[in-house]
């Protein structure tokens, strides 16, 4: 016999019972028989048989619980009579079963997101020995987390005894081709990293080999490439013929060696990676001989027994005599406090368990916000809940004095309503593992832009689980704990003896009120604050209009995409004319070439000069772009004239400026006509203004135009910008199908709209706005219901107090009064305790918003009013029966 | 899972030993051997005996099954497991030198 039959008994006790009553019959009839043997009458042996047996109940309990276990079959009862309790009133327990579940599942839909992107370290031998390095200017608030090749290897040298330090670039769709694949192009994400950085990670193969310190010696030398499990069993089912498969990228040629462990979902939180390819073999060779170019992380891991602090000082040294020859390279002219900021940059070595991640730099704070918001959202449908029960309590006030004078323990009754509370929250548990398995999918969704998708690994383990055991226990004591404390607390005497007039305490459900009220102002106010700034946003003049817009690239199928066959005069006519035929194609309405449309993250930076003005390094934003770009994009031309086609070969070139430009270098003059150069290595090019447009918006809803500049496009290979009269996509084909049959050695490349590139430049704002949306409504639902329930459950409990009143004279209205006093007091201090949570709250908010302030009157104006509202509502029906109290039948009623 | 401060007194003992000699044997004929082979000197408390007798099993020292009599009537019978010998043992070691500890204070006082 072991744990398990006595498991087993406590489950199902009833084979247990009938054995024990058997054996013991059998005893007593035994013992009896004897007797008779012995002479005695059948009446006295069984009488004697008895009482040799002694208190045949106790004895048959004692062996009872010697064979099963005691604690697990009362728990069981407890169970039973719960869930009847519970189904007797199952409007109610649905409501409050929802109400936790979609509160509960809020919260763990969001610890799923915060852990997948903030907390959970890499899949990595011990990732808390991983770093990354960063820099930090003084004149810079912000760490900068780039670095370039040449400082990369001066870093990994110097510091090899201390760390082992790896570099990865940024991380792009690249169009791919695999050998045997009829030449078909797969977007693949290729990462290009130093041979050293996945066994610097503690990665191992699943198949062949990883990239190692042998790819890292000579620039284009290493064509190999590693597959990601996750690729390798998508793209070929994990067939391991896939050891040796060719594949092109852009024109190189690669050979796959080797495929990365299953456990191994990538070094970047939110993003997936494909193909793993040495950082040698990048595509721009130039890169990594480059100091300016500054394009790369760097991450590493400490060696056994050294930390990140005794790691810095050699780092610190290579970087400051790194800044010193590149200072160098300063103009003699530059401003001593700028060189002396330069100089003074520091580099740190920062840990990194759960590596670098862009989307986490973006979606931190707001994910820790939308956290705090789910957690106040469970706080509130507790406190919704324990009101539930404290009412349920009070109801059963009688049934516990009972129990408790024929002698049932207090710790059993605050055992049987605990376990009522248990169930609760363990169905809620269930219901809402089941919604976050759906929601916090679609929320990554969300946080994906056009050409970023974004990947979060969501997969269920013990983090989630323990998450939701302790949601499902912190909710349990939260809502169950006090009303059965105090149900079980009842003195029977007095609740007896007063002869089923139920007590008026229904003063604990005041506290909980005001604390529903001010969390559920707290999540409007937040929420509010979120929607307007999101508003905001989507207000924003951008300078142009982005809808109706498709941004189609134009490629070169020239091997060396450099090729000045894309430059010279005739690129540049050839390319007037496809813009030409383009403009001609059913359902266009213009269209224009440019180097890269708006939002789309490029543009090129200029230094200009101008005569009689000091140098200012700070650089203009230059657009490439043809005649028809104004046109085509919905720029306003505010003064002067736009391109015209003979623009491209004019000299001095000439080109528009934006108001900000205007304003800048021209403050109170004519900005037409006037001159500057660009200044480059080799000789400075003039300019001449023509025409000034409105100011556009490039990168960002939020930050306001640049200085910028629109220069003549003067390469063929570039983008398309099409304004459409209709849907934009369904001109998408027939301009596909001119570049391709224009010649040249052109082929169509990928298609975006441009408002779908502005679109994902609030991805967050609408993310944070939705949910935020989402959570205020189920806020103000929760204190409505709450409220309603217990304003309706105080009136039928001052029934008989409103009956005397009324007999005494009083009159409907003051009784409604008396309703009213009680929801606007409880009101009044939720709100005041609410206004000093969210002032709290607004703060981390605060840099998240859009010209909405915290403390303006609006943003407080606006949950205000819906409480109130939501809470005016919930008193409709409560006041409406006390008015209706007849004073003679509520008497009667005693 | 045994809990040894939970048999009481020296009823296992008795219980291990006698089933040990005549195995298997149901609740009413330990407590009528007992008494016989002491002479009915020690009566089996029989309350008690069958909460034992359960707690016992539970321990694993000693297995039931259901059996028939002669006279055709189920009876639970009870016999000792190889764990059940080797508490004995122990069991008959314990029992020696707690005798002989109150014999010596006896005599010596």
């Amino acid at each position: 016999m072991s744990w398990f039959s006595r498991l087993t008994n406590a489950i199902r006790p009833d084979r247990l019972d009938r054995d024990l009553e058997a054996e013991l019959r059998f005893h007593l009839e035994a013992r009896a028989e004897e007797a008779v043997r012995r002479g005695a009458g059948p009446q006295d042996a069984a009488r004697e048989a008895r009482l040799r047996l002694g208190n045949a109940l106790h004895t048959r309990e004692t062996s009872r619980d010697a064979r099963l276990m005691p604690w697990l079959e009362s728990l069981l009862k407890d169970v039973r009579f719960g869930l009847r309790m519970l189904r007797k009133d199952s409007t109610v327990t649905a409501a409050a079963l929802a109400s936790l579940a979609l509160a509960m599942g809020a919260a763990l839909a969001a610890f799923a997101l915060v852990d997948a992107l903030l907390l959970r370290p890499l899949p990595v031998d011990q990732p808390e020995r991983l770093v990354q390095l960063t820099t930090l200017d003084k004149r810079d608030p912000h760490e900068n987390h780039t670095f370039s090749y040449p400082l990369f290897e001066r870093c990994r040298q110097a510091a090899r005894g201390q760390l082992d330090l790896f570099a990865i670039s940024n991380q792009y769709p690249e169009p791919v081709v695999f050998g045997n694949s009829g030449g078909r192009e797969e977007k693949l994400r290729v990462l290009y990293a130093s041979g050293n950085t996945l066994p610097a990670l503690g990665t191992r193969p699943a198949l062949g080999r990883l990239l190692n310190a042998d790819d890292d010696l000579h620039p284009g030398a290493h064509p190999v490439a590693v597959a990601s499990y996750d690729f390798w069993m998508r793209r070929f089912g994990g067939d391991p013929a896939v050891l040796g498969r060719w594949l092109r990228i852009g024109t190189r040629q690669f050979r796959i060696v080797g495929v990365t462990e299953k456990r191994f979902t990538g070094i970047e939180p939110g993003k997936r990676t494909d193909l793993w390819v040495p950082m040698m073999m990048w595509s721009v060779p130039e890169d990594l001989s480059s100091p300016d170019s500054t394009m790369f992380a760097v991450l590493g891991r400490l060696k056994p027994r050294v930390t990140a602090e005794e790691a810095r000082p050699v780092l610190q040294v290579v970087y400051a005599n790194f800044l010193r020859e590149r200072s160098a390279e300063f103009r003699a002219d530059e401003s001593r406090a700028v060189v002396d900021s330069f100089l003074h940059g520091s580099l740190r070595v920062v840990p990194a368990p759960n590596g670098p991640s862009r989307l986490r730099e973006t979606f931190a704070r707001p994910l820790w916000i939308l956290a705090a918001v789910a957690g106040l959202l469970l706080l509130l449908a507790c406190s919704n809940l324990a009101n539930l029960f404290t009412a349920r309590a009070l109801a059963r006030e009688r049934e516990m004095a009972l129990r408790i004078s024929i002698g049932a323990g207090r710790a059993r009754l605050l055992r049987q309503l605990l376990v009522e509370g248990a169930l609760l929250a363990v169905a809620a548990s269930v219901l809402a593992a089941v919604f976050a398995a759906v929601a916090a999918p679609t929320l990554v969704g969300l946080l994906s832009t056009t050409d970023t998708p974004a990947y979060l690994d969501l997969h269920t383990d013990w983090r989630m689980t323990t998450f939701l055991l302790s949601a499902c226990t912190a909710a349990t004591l939260l809502f169950a704990l006090l009303p059965a404390l105090r149900a079980s607390g009842v003195s029977p005497s007095d609740a007896l003896k007063s002869g089923g007039r139920q007590s008026a305490r229904t003063g604990t459900l005041r506290p909980m009120l005001v604390a529903q009220i001010a969390f559920s102002f707290v999540v409007l106010f937040v929420g509010g604050l979120l929607l307007m700034s999101f508003r905001q946003l989507t207000q924003v003049d951008l300078g142009f209009i982005p809808k109706g817009v498709v941004l189609v690239r134009v490629e070169a199928t020239d091997p060396n995409p450099f090729s000045s066959s894309y430059f010279v005069p005739a690129a540049r006519v050839a390319a007037l004319q496809l813009v030409d035929r383009i403009r001609e194609l059913p359902g266009v309405r213009s269209a224009a070439l440019c180097e890269f449309g708006f939002f789309s993250g490029g543009w090129m930076t200029d230094s200009i000069r101008i005569d009689g003005r000091a140098p200012d390094d700070d650089g203009v934003a230059a657009l490439p772009a043809s005649p028809g770009f104004l046109d085509a994009m919905g720029v306003r031309l505010l003064e002067g004239r736009s391109f015209a086609p003979a623009d491209i070969a004019s000299v001095p070139s000439v080109v528009l400026v934006n108001q900000a430009f205007a304003r800048r270098y021209y403050p109170g003059q004519d900005p037409l006509g006037k001159h500057f150069t660009f200044a480059v290595r080799d000789g400075d090019l003039a300019q001449e203004v023509v025409g000034v447009v409105k100011d556009v918006r490039l990168q960002s809803v939020r930050d306001p135009a640049p200085p910028t500049i629109f220069v003549p496009l003067r390469r063929l290979d570039s983008t398309l910008a099409v304004r459409a009269d209709g849907d934009p996509w369904s001109v998408v084909p027939l301009v596909r199908q001119q570049i391709r049959g224009f010649g040249h050695s052109l082929r169509d490349g990928d298609v975006a709209l441009q408002s779908a590139l502005v679109d994902d430049d609030m991805v967050r704002e609408r993310l944070l706005a939705l949910l935020a949306g989402f959570f205020a409504l189920a806020a103000l639902a929760l204190v409505g219901v709450g409220l309603y329930g217990v304003l309706s459950h105080s009136v039928v409990r001052r029934t008989k107090e409103i009956g005397i009143r009324m007999a005494l004279g009083a009159k409907q209205s003051s009784v409604v009064k008396l309703i009213l006093r009680e929801i606007a007091v409880v009101s009044s201090v939720g709100l005041a305790i609410g206004l000093v949570l969210g002032r709290l709250l607004a703060r981390p908010v605060e840099s998240l918003l859009y010209e909405v302030k915290p403390g303006d009157l609006g943003s407080l104006a606006l949950p205000l009013a819906l409480l109130l509202f939501a809470a005016a509502l919930a008193a409709v029906r409560p006041a409406w029966r006390a008015a209706r109290v007849e004073p003679a039948i509520a008497l009667r009623n005693e | 899972m045994a809990r040894q401060d939970a048999l009481q007194g020296s009823l296992p003992l008795l219980v291990l030993k006698i089933l040990a000699r005549r195995g298997p044997l149901h609740g009413y004929a330990i407590a009528v051997q007992i008494e016989g082979m002491s002479d009915d000197i020690l009566r089996v408390e029989e309350g008690s005996l069958y909460p034992a007798l359960h707690r016992m099993e539970e321990a694993g020292w000693i297995k039931a099954k259901w059996a028939t009599t002669e006279s055709k009537r189920r009876v639970r019978a009870y016999d000792v497991t190889a764990a059940g010998r080797k508490q004995l043992e122990g069991e008959i070691v314990r029992w020696r030198s707690i005798t002989a500890a109150v014999d010596a204070v006896l005599e010596q006082a």
